[in-house]
């Protein structure tokens, strides 16, 4: 029989979400459209237009050394270009975000190749090469993986995530990076990921209403959601890799 | 110092507080009589970029007002989501939960009896005010800041 991933342990629809946007064939509901122009503004790593920088010469200009491993594995366009290798960090509130920071490594290790992402306690950091981010980086932002108001790109000073929100219900942000249009009840980024403002605003859409953020989070909270203690399954695995890694700590002998 | 006697609360809210709310909610507040000291508190909102590459730069924040209290003007150096207070006696607590109740419509708070505030100084206490230090300000700011307390009129 085929292997047939299983993605994630719970019985809880927050599992089922966490598996759903692990499982690379289920296609991410789009829910904005941002430009590759305003992605890459948000980024700020280059002017919008500009030739990409490179790190080393193209793979195909280079000698490259005789390597098994190398023959196997098909490079990516970044790298195949030589581009540097460049980085976005999202930060998601625990009120309801659509994803969290472990997650999104889990799903951009099943999504996307030549990858290296980082994931602290509040914030999660992918690094590839630069066309290559660009490429994952509209795909994180565009669908619904990202909530304009509970999501934010963050590159530095990324406190909120475990903050109380505003009273507009956005997430808190000491360089107010994203603001809120009352009027038009969108929210638009006006400084780049590390805070330095932006020529041009960038739009990202309303904010997802509380009811949708509960149909689609991936983040356990018992107080405004699914409390991780409601789903069994999950509390038995995680019992069990706590007790496993436990005992290897011990370096146990079979008897 | 403060004396051990005077109890402490600290009103918690659902939601950090626009400078608006705040606005109204001290002004709720100050009208009750019996509060001693009062401490702001939240994550901060510098003026200027303290960290990153865009370390220096001007760091503009609708959080950032300020506001009016009593007769006082205020400005908000944080997104103020708790509020310490040091009381007179426990009977102000009461009077306390009432103002507040009119300005929380479409969120909650609650009023949490404890111990907040600082009441021995410490060490650095003690470096930067030396033994004759200001009872009042003890427990109120970090010692290091230059900002001094504002004072508003009391309405015994």
């Amino acid at each position: 029989m085929a292997y047939k991933p299983q993605y994630g342990p719970g019985q809880t629809q927050i599992a089922e979400n966490r598996r759903k946007q692990m499982d690379p064939t289920h296609k991410l509901e789009k829910l904005r459209d941002v430009s590759d122009k305003d992605v890459v503004l948000v980024m700020g790593h280059r002017a919008p237009g500009s030739a990409y920088p490179s790190a080393h010469p193209p793979l195909a200009e280079q000698q490259e050394p005789a390597c098994p491993i190398r023959k196997l594995v098909t490079p990516t366009d970044g790298a195949k270009a030589g581009d540097r290798v460049r980085y976005i960090q999202f930060t998601d509130s625990m009120y309801n975000a659509p994803c969290q920071p472990y997650q999104r490594s889990y799903v951009e290790s099943y999504r996307f190749r030549g990858i290296d992402p980082g994931t602290l306690s509040g914030r999660q950091i992918v690094e590839c090469r630069e066309r290559d981010l660009e490429k994952y980086a509209k795909e994180l932002i565009n669908t619904e993986l990202f909530d304009a108001a509970l999501t934010g790109i963050r590159g530095c000073t990324v406190h909120g995530h475990s903050l109380r929100l505003d009273e507009n219900g956005m997430m808190f942000d000491m360089l107010q990076r994203f603001v809120m249009d009352k009027k038009a009840g969108t929210i638009k980024y006006v400084k780049d990921q590390v805070g330095v403002p932006l020529d041009a605003e960038v739009k990202v859409g309303k904010a997802q209403d509380a009811k949708w953020l509960k149909a689609h989070t991936t983040m356990y909270h018992s107080r405004i959601g699914t409390g991780f203690r409601d789903d069994p399954e999950y509390i038995e695995y995680i019992t069990r890799i706590h007790e496993l890694r436990t005992k290897y700590g011990f370096m146990p002998k079979e008897a | 110092m403060t004396e051990t006697t005077f109890p402490q609360c600290r009103i918690v809210t659902e939601r950090l507080l626009n400078p608006e709310t705040t606005e109204r909610l001290l002004n709720h507040v100050v009208s009750v009589p019996g509060i001693r000291r009062m401490v702001l508190n939240g994550p901060r909102l510098p003026a200027t970029v303290t960290y990153g590459p865009a370390k220096g730069l001007a760091n503009p924040h609708t959080m950032r007002k300020t506001i009016h209290v009593g007769d006082q003007e205020l400005e908000l150096q944080v997104h103020v989501g708790t509020i310490l207070l040091e009381l007179e006696n426990r009977e102000v607590i009461p009077a306390l939960q009432a103002a507040c109740k009119p300005v929380f419509t479409d969120y909650s708070f609650y009023i949490q009896e404890g111990r907040f505030m600082k009441t021995d100084p410490s060490l650095t206490d003690y470096c930067k005010y030396g033994p004759d230090a200001d009872k009042t300000m003890i427990g109120l700011a970090d010692p290091s800041s230059k900002s001094r307390p504002v004072i508003l009129q009391g309405n015994k």
